[in-house]
């Protein structure tokens, strides 16, 4: 028993010896955490995180590592499934903290979850990067959360212009159906105020539950108001394809728009051609611009998927958190890096264009990466960008 | 409001009918064997795949795919019950258990298999019916319609014919069915796939109408187990009955107050029949 105990204790002091002689670099790695719904309704969102994140620390390490001060990282991916679920986000947090030993999470993407992690992230002085829609997600006390990409709260107004300008005048009677959750009770909240503001009436506002498939009777009941304009909001894109069918099954010959998350190309799918045709997007990157088709590209090698519009901003925030980190000069100061945002940004897009760190007047805190938006319509099957959100 | 009332009605028994499918499968596999079987949805889920990978990706015709889609579940149920569910039948706990396990392991098997992306399955029917002020998506009539026949289908089998009676007289007494001759091994395995078959149909025939990926057994599969608790567990005009009656009054109370209150409803009601009537609507006392 004490040969054996004795042969541990060696072999334990000959490890400590051997990891102490071992160069530096080879031990150096970067944890960078990951949370998104990566099953359910939800998954392109999730998935979007996970493969931005991935392919911007893949390009990193095949070049060398991430240089901060004298020493090189290699980055190291951890993605963890939140389901679209607060309670399973909180655990991925924890679980990123006390065991992967991350300080740096992309997402949770859920406004349920971000809002059940933010104490966390402030007691923890972890850096947070949501995706969140709710405006609560940025909270002037909680200097820790950031916003990766911008979220309906700041071009809700600009879509609403491009539909004053380019659809029908006397279409002026609006439904709106959102998730019954955070993300949809406040993109149901926005998209109430911004049409009321800008003279459409609301006819209808309907929220589901995110596990039904059957949006039949809850589709009864909105175009019984006879809408003229329906607002996806915050439906997820495979449910809001089949919310466009099933509206056009029941009669529905009206538009649709959807001011949230994005994936025009899922509603294709959910709603098939024919039914799908018209739908205008609110699109976080032009799929025409070449950045794009090269991510595109390489998220389908590395997946064999298409890829969500979303992971450029995804990317785009990998890229700002390691330049951040890099300007401060440390991976364990997160004061420091968080402090670094400022000077990382404007950061040039991998699409061209320039994210700018703002947010101070509509969130009280500068912690929101203001990026560009597009719109998109579906026509003949595919995503044609039909212009800036601005 | 007329208009209303009957696409309310419309809605509910289209959506009441694949609610029966689910639950005679449910319901026989527990009125015979006593197995709570909660990877009955992910018997759904894989006869759902099954018909997009044939008539999606392989270009099958639809109806050699559907035949072949159900005619896998049907088989794919068998086998777990000979392999897997013999070894604890007459534990209603361990078989419980067990049941959870396969449909985690087979949800897990279509999620590495196919991913998490939702994907679409062709539709063979598209189109609307009109019925004065209401409509009918033709797709779902033809699931409907479908549901009808292989409801009939299943009561000729039943009460018709030799193994559909051996079925019945082992649910109601295995061992004085065995003293006749009958051998419950192998009215067991018969019965789970025929049970797995009824969830299939209603995998096959739904994968056009909504979208196709590995979790969505999981609904399905709870409202198999409102709609029997509802009618009465092992008692199949219970499942029928109780799956029109949750079909029409979760229409109604989604299209008049949301489907949040719907499913509260749903619930509540499964909640009441427990507390009232134990036995279901159309059960048998214990």
């Amino acid at each position: 028993m004490n040969v054996r105990l004795g042969s541990i204790v060696a072999s334990l002091i000959g490890a400590m010896l051997a990891s102490a002689w071992l160069p530096a670099n080879a031990q150096d790695v970067l944890k960078i955490g990951v949370i998104g719904p990566m099953t359910g309704p939800g998954a392109q969102w999730g998935l979007a995180t996970a493969g931005g994140v991935q392919i911007a620390a893949k390009e990193v390490n095949d070049k060398g590592g991430l240089k901060v001060g004298n020493k090189t990282y290699r980055v190291e991916v951890i993605s963890y499934d939140e389901q679209y679920k607060a309670a399973v986000a909180i655990s991925a947090l924890q679980r990123l903290i006390n065991q992967d030993g991350a300080k740096f999470v992309f997402g949770p993407v859920s406004s349920a979850g971000t809002l059940a992690v933010m104490d966390i992230v402030k007691q923890t002085k972890t850096i947070g990067i949501t995706g969140a829609y709710s405006r609560k997600a940025l909270d002037p006390s909680n200097p820790y959360m950031f916003r990766v990409y911008s979220v309906a709260t700041d071009f809700a107004q600009p879509m609403v212009n491009w539909l004053k300008k380019n659809v029908r005048a006397d279409l002026k009677r609006v439904a709106v159906i959102n998730p019954n959750d955070e993300t949809g009770w406040d993109s149901d909240k926005l998209l109430n105020d911004t049409y009321t503001k800008n003279g459409y009436t609301i006819v209808a506002k309907e929220l589901y539950e995110r596990s039904v498939r059957d949006y039949q009777p809850v589709l009864t009941k909105i175009l019984a108001e006879r809408p003229d304009i329906v607002d996806l909001g915050t439906a997820p894109p495979a449910s809001a394809g089949l919310i466009v069918r099933q509206a056009r099954e029941l009669g529905y010959k009206g538009r649709f728009i959807k001011i949230g998350g994005s994936g025009p190309r899922q509603i294709i799918e959910g709603a098939g051609k024919a039914a799908a045709e018209g739908v205008i997007n609110y699109l976080p990157a032009d799929e025409q611009n070449p950045g794009y088709r090269r991510l595109a590209a390489e998220y389908k090698k590395m997946t064999g998927n298409e890829m969500n519009p979303l992971l450029v901003s995804w990317y785009d925030g990998a890229y700002i958190l390691m330049a951040a980190i890099q300007s401060a000069g440390t991976v364990s100061d997160t004061d420091k890096v968080r402090q670094s945002f400022a000077k990382a940004l404007p950061y040039k897009s991998v699409l061209g264009g320039t994210i700018r760190l703002g947010g101070k007047e509509t969130y009280g805190i500068d912690n929101q990466f203001l990026t560009p938006n597009y719109i998109g319509i579906i026509k003949d099957g595919d995503v044609v960008t039909a212009g800036q959100a601005e | 409001m007329l208009g209303l009332s009957l696409q309310i009605v419309l809605n509910g028994v289209t959506t009441g009918l694949v609610y029966v499918l689910m639950a005679l499968g449910f319901t026989l596999i527990f009125g015979i064997m006593r197995v709570v079987n909660f990877a009955h949805g992910e018997l759904y889920m894989a006869a759902a795949f099954a018909i997009y990978v044939l008539n999606g990706k392989l270009g099958w015709n639809y109806v050699p795919a559907i035949v072949f889609s159900v005619a896998f579940a049907g088989l794919l149920g068998s086998v777990l019950e000979r392999v897997l569910f013999r070894r604890v039948i007459g534990n209603e706990f361990n078989c419980m258990i067990l049941a959870l396990a396969v449909s985690i392991a087979l949800q897990s098997v279509a999620l590495i298999a196919f991913g998490p992306d939702e994907v679409g399955a062709p539709r063979p029917v598209t189109g609307v019916l009109r019925l004065g002020p209401a409509v009918i998506p033709a797709d779902r009539l033809f699931v409907g319609g479908m549901a009808m026949l292989l409801l009939a289908a299943f009561y000729v089998f039943l009460n018709k014919t030799h193994l559909g009676l051996m079925m019945r007289a082992v649910a109601q007494d295995a061992e004085i069915a065995a003293l006749h001759g009958i051998q419950p091994k192998l009215i067991h395995t018969a019965a789970f796939g025929i049970g797995s078959l009824l969830a299939g149909a209603a995998g096959a025939l739904m994968a056009p109408v909504y979208t196709v990926f590995p979790y969505m057994g999981e609904l399905p599969m709870m409202k198999a187990f409102i709609v029997v608790v509802l009618g009465g567990l092992g008692s199949l005009p219970g499942a029928v009955i109780g799956g029109l009656l949750l079909g029409i009054v979760e229409s109604a109370f989604a299209t008049m107050l949301g489907t949040t209150v719907a499913a509260l409803v749903a619930f509540g009601v499964v909640v009441a029949i427990i507390a009232i009537r134990p036995e279901g609507l159309m059960g048998r006392r214990a």
